[in-house]
């Protein structure tokens, strides 16, 4: 099946969005590093229970995520544990109160930084596909089928413990197999943020690539060719998101 | 960002706009369909369908589809940029870098309370809130 035509859409979608959607989808439905290829699309039906959840919108409302107790609305208990659903529904409705002590307590609960990570990649990408879909009045994609396999468990060596509350790859360590990840001496925090698990960084990269501009892109500061839109006005609705969604970042 | 492109072409602008101040979108204060753009971008941000549904079409009647798509690969790409940075906790690249102290300051972003994860990596007195 071929996903992303967006035949029944009003708009012409650019067709590099289109090729990145698709090339996710393929990633999305492959054994990843820390989870299975069918538990990776659990995570992302996941978000979209995450969204109409009648829990995380009451937390949201909480003074604190631990002031109410009760059960989100989930469906993927056969595959995730407790603890990866809250994280899934978390990272969607409530990620701004997110603490180090949070990913400790999953830790201890089973929950890996490693897997942490890679579901966090899993859940904003899939997220972040959706919220264009939704942006344009377009139906939600449907899921892929999974694709058979093994998880890799690849960590990389250089990944450590520094800022933030997950080890990262340091500025100067995208070496060797991480060669790929950005430019030698050119990085930011985001990038590494989803290091410990370099696929989860490649994959959402490849859809930022399109749906937004590529690190070489971002230093065009006027406008891009390909773009409709100037930087300001691209910068105009990425503040105003990241406002909305109280992000000091 | 903005700040910086907005100084690489020389247009004045009022940052105002990104705590949705419509006077400061407003076109001629220098972004074109500023705030048909800020308030899709705020509809889309807030979750409100209804709000969306008509800010879609507005931008859509003023700016034309090919805006309107790049507008919401934006905005969608920047829902998940807040929360790859919220859920890893990582901390401003560099909080001493004077366009950004600036800009920090002039629309009050130490009130967030993801702003704790850079404040106290800088070990910056954490306001009270």
């Amino acid at each position: 099946m071929e996903y992303f035509t967006y035949i029944d859409s009003p708009f012409n979608i650019r067709e590099d969005i289109k090729i990145a959607h698709r090339n996710y989808w393929k990633a999305l439905a492959a054994p990843g590093s820390w989870w299975t290829g069918e538990q990776r699309i659990s995570i992302a039906q996941e978000v979209r229970n995450a969204t109409a959840c009648g829990f995380c919108e009451e937390r949201k409302k909480a003074l604190s995520p631990y002031a109410v107790t009760g059960e989100h609305e989930h469906s993927t208990a056969e595959l995730l544990s407790t603890e990866a659903i809250d994280a899934i529904h978390r990272v969607v409705t409530d990620q701004d109160r997110i603490t180090q002590a949070y990913i400790d307590s999953n830790e201890q609960h089973g929950l890996s930084p490693e897997a942490y990570v890679e579901l966090v990649g899993v859940v904003v990408t899939v997220f972040s596909i959706d919220e264009f879909h939704r942006g344009l009045g377009l139906k939600a994609e449907l899921l892929p089928e999974p694709t058979e396999g093994v998880c890799s468990k690849y960590r990389p060596k250089q990944a450590a413990r520094g800022i933030g509350f997950v080890p990262m790859i340091p500025a100067d360590g995208a070496t060797g197999a991480e060669a790929d990840l950005w430019p030698a001496g050119i990085s930011a925090n985001v990038l590494r943020a989803l290091s410990l698990v370099p696929n989860a960084f490649r994959e959402w990269y490849q859809v930022s690539k399109a749906q937004y501009l590529s690190l070489e892109g971002m230093g065009n500061f006027v406008k891009q060719d390909d773009r409709a839109i100037n930087r300001m006005q691209m910068e105009l609705v990425a503040g105003r998101v990241s406002a909305i969604n109280e992000c000091f970042y | 960002m903005l700040r910086v492109s907005a100084t690489t072409t020389e247009t004045n602008i009022d940052l105002q706009m990104i705590n949705g101040d419509k006077t400061a979108a407003a076109e001629q204060t220098g972004v074109e369909y500023g705030l048909e753009l800020m308030k899709f971008a705020e509809s889309l941000a807030t979750r409100n369908n209804s709000d969306l549904a008509r800010d879609r079409q507005t931008l859509l009647d003023v700016a034309g589809e090919k805006v309107l798509v790049d507008a919401a690969g934006v905005a969608a790409n920047f829902q998940r940029m807040v929360r790859i940075a919220d859920s890893t906790g990582i901390p401003v690249d560099n909080m001493n870098a004077k366009v950004s102290q600036l800009v920090r300051e002039e629309l009050d972003l130490n009130r967030f309370g993801s702003a704790q994860n850079t404040l106290s990596a800088a070990k910056v007195p954490v306001p009270e809130v």
